[in-house]
């Protein structure tokens, strides 16, 4: 799984680059795939997840 | 056995000194030779006078000395009372008009009010600012959508539950990586600083540093010098919730964002997921927008296109009509309808072949005649 932040960037790129140029139709229709696609993981991962907690013990470290 | 002192030679009105030049000289020694320095003593013969300088002595069993505390260093402090012990970090000097040892005191704790404590806590933040360690400039922002959130606290208790709910609620997209550390007690320091030690080599986007409310003692181990600069070296972003709200430790001051409480920590750590939800929506709606338009820009640019494409035929058509015109008014006036109507005939036989010639015509031979307006039948005399 991408991390979140990575995912939200990469929509927010694709949304600008559709929104400012004058794409041909085929390379917006792509750019539009992957923003749909983009979405609805982005959305998963904010639905479903569940907390995962970590223990991670202390070692005693000399010092 | 040394020469015997002769005082009546050694006198005289030129080598003795005048008052004022010995007690200034023995302030230049006492300033020269005794550093700015912390003292501890019991108040007596405290006075504040109008000018708001405070006057007074500070005792031992054996010993006591002279103290100024100018207005504008006490201003912020409460008065003291006499009998009380207090520490003074203090200038000692001359007070040449009376010629008396005196202290100028520049900072003054109670050790009542958790004075020693204050002491140490107030070097260890002189050490720190020197270093720029508490400078506003250097707190990092937080990441928007951490990925994992590190948490050093107690494994147990109610600190670790409120952050893990909190967590929970508005942020499960992330990792929570507990890393238990005693918070209290002789070992805290350094189990503090192992477990900082062990997040540093992790990859971890952000870091709460939590504990709940407790004496003075209780919290130390985050007022020391130790843990402050282990929290400071940390390469992510610190949160740090020590305490109540009341209580602001090192790790506090050190920290990127201190917090009123584990549960605020937790908070200012993470995004509230429905809010993310929401903006999610709304790069759908740009998404959608975006794709709209763009595939507009493309049927205007292919209406351009056929406009320029009829445009074409059109002219090339006008053409070709111009000429169909013209060749049709050629081809009219060499059309055999109009030799007729000058008064030509052709004459046909009767399997429609047009007679050119005399032979072809023998007597009584019948064929047909065209003239302008029609055919006629003929036979020839």
């Amino acid at each position: 799984m991408p991390e979140f932040s990575k995912q939200l960037e990469r929509l927010e790129a694709i949304v600008r680059r559709l929104e400012s140029e004058d794409l041909d139709l085929d390379e917006a229709l792509k750019l539009f795939e992957e923003g749909v696609e983009r979405l609805r993981a982005a959305r998963e991962q904010l639905t479903q997840a569940e907390l995962n907690v970590k223990k991670v013990l202390e070692i005693e470290s000399p010092s | 056995m040394g020469p015997s002192l002769d005082l009546f030679a050694a006198a005289s009105a030129e080598g003795a000194w005048t008052v004022s030049e010995v007690t200034k000289r023995a302030k230049s020694v006492v300033e020269a030779g005794l550093p700015p320095l912390w003292v501890r003593g019991e108040i007596t013969g405290f006075k504040a006078w109008r000018s708001g300088h405070w006057y007074f002595s500070l005792r031992d069993q054996t010993a006591q000395v002279r103290c100024v505390m100018f207005a504008k260093q006490n201003f912020r402090l409460p008065t003291p009372t006499d009998g009380m012990q207090v520490f003074v970090f203090a200038r000692p000097s001359m007070y040449e008009e009376k010629g008396e040892f005196q202290l100028t005191v520049m900072e003054l704790l109670s050790t009542d009010q958790g004075g020693l404590w204050k002491l140490a806590f107030e070097k260890a933040k002189a050490a720190l600012t020197k270093d720029g360690l508490l400078d506003p400039a250097r707190k990092r922002r937080l990441p928007q959508f951490p990925n994992r959130i590190a948490v050093v606290t107690s494994p147990d208790g109610a600190v670790l539950r409120d952050i893990q709910a909190v967590v929970a609620r508005r942020w499960p997209v992330a990792e929570l990586i507990v890393v238990p550390a005693q918070v209290q007690g002789a070992k805290a320091e350094a189990s503090i600083c192992s477990a900082l030690n062990r997040i540093k080599r992790l990859p971890v986007d952000v870091l709460v540093v939590a504990r709940g409310g407790g004496s003075v003692e209780d919290l130390w181990a985050f007022n020391t010098e130790r843990v402050a600069r282990a929290v400071a070296a940390m390469p992510m972003p610190v949160i740090s919730a020590i305490g109540h709200e009341t209580d602001v430790t090192l790790c506090d001051l050190v920290a990127d964002l201190r917090a009123p409480t584990p549960s605020a920590a937790a908070e200012a750590a993470t995004p509230d997921r429905a809010e993310v939800l929401q903006q999610c929506g709304v790069f759908g709606q740009r998404l959608s927008r975006a794709l709209r338009i763009a595939a507009r820009h493309v049927i205007e640019r292919l209406d351009r296109t056929g406009d320029r494409l009829t445009r074409g035929m059109d002219q090339r058509l006008e053409k070709s009509r111009a000429l169909l015109t013209a060749h049709s008014a050629r081809l009219d006036a060499l059309s055999p309808l109009r030799v007729l109507a000058r008064g030509y005939a052709v004459a046909r036989d009767t399997d429609g072949q047009v007679v050119k010639r005399v032979a072809q015509l023998p007597s009584g031979k019948e064929f047909r005649l065209r003239v302008t307006d029609g055919e006629v039948d003929a036979r020839v005399q």
